[in-house]
């Protein structure tokens, strides 16, 4: 199978991999998994005051496609609000990476995990303002 | 017919190894294509069919793993497939500390003392799994299933680990 080579630059060079305090109240954090294929993937925000998502870490335990698709979204939520960052759609993902039909889960799994860390960056603001 | 009726057996989790294997021979011997050489081309249809599925059930049998998953099956539990994605924060938890514990073993002993607890963990969850099969508790059989999934996984990756390392050492 051949791999476009805007997967194999996230594979083998992954932007922000690591780790936010997930107990800090400007941190967001998605966890999600595909227990198929018994991938595991950890997304997190950081958002300014401004509202525009200053950061983004991400930690996954999956295939390359897996780990390029949690890459790339990382790389495109920052400096963008948490609504734009909420639009992100698996078949952008998809497509951007030219991933294999196989592969497409994998996105849909970056996918969740953005918007599971903005539910949870959501939560923690609603709770803050009660 | 389910897997179990096909080979004769009760559908039972803690399947007796022995007469799996009875069973599975016996079959596979009865409905062998040498048998049938000579005979109408309907019969030996139906001989090839009854052997694929005897194969069939055999092979999801054999392994508890995927005998569970099989009789979770049967008795009705959900369980996400391929391009499904879950959120329980425990489970996933869990995985990932797991897997970062993993990732962070450096050495061959280290990687061996994770793949034993897992082996250990593989098997009390297999050994829980009766009681909430008796209850057909379905929530609690998918997040066990999902467990064991999770437990599977590592000890594959595991394997793969020890292997690496093996080869950088030697």
């Amino acid at each position: 199978m051949a791999y476009s080579e805007k997967l194999i630059d996230h594979y083998e060079n992954p932007r922000n991999i690591g780790s936010f305090d997930k107990t800090a109240e400007d941190v967001g954090t998605g966890l999600v998994g595909a227990p198929a294929c018994g991938d595991v993937m950890k997304l997190q925000i950081k958002v300014g005051p401004d509202g525009l998502i200053e950061d983004a870490k991400f930690k996954t335990f999956g295939c390359g496609s897996a780990i390029a698709s949690s890459s790339l979204v990382t790389e495109w939520v920052k400096g963008k609000t948490i609504d734009e960052a909420e639009t992100i759609k698996n078949t952008d993902i998809a497509r951007h990476l030219a991933l294999p039909p196989v592969k497409i889960h994998c996105s849909v799994l970056a996918e969740d995990a953005i918007k599971a860390a903005i539910a949870d960056y959501r939560a923690k603001a609603t709770k803050k303002a009660e | 017919m389910d897997h179990f009726a096909r080979l004769g057996l009760p559908a039972a989790l803690d399947l007796d190894a022995a007469a799996l294997d009875r069973a599975y021979f016996s079959l596979q011997r009865q409905w062998h294509p040498d048998r049938f050489v000579s005979k109408p081309p309907e019969d030996r249809a139906r001989a090839s069919a009854e052997a694929a599925s005897v194969n069939e059930a055999y092979r999801t049998l054999k392994d508890p793993l995927s005998r569970a998953f099989y009789m979770a099956g049967l008795a009705g539990v959900d369980l996400p497939g391929d391009g499904k994605t879950i959120d329980d924060p425990d489970l996933l938890m869990e995985a990932m500390e797991a897997r970062e514990a993993l990732h962070d073993a450096a050495t061959p002993e280290a990687v061996d003392r994770l793949a034993a607890q897992a082996r250990e963990d593989v098997q009390e969850a297999l050994a829980g799994l009766g009681s909430l099969f008796l209850a057909n508790d379905r929530a609690a059989l998918r997040k066990a299933l999902l467990r064991l999934r999770y437990l599977d996984k590592f000890a594959e990756e595991a394997r793969a680990r020890r292997m690496n390392l093996d080869r950088s050492n030697a």
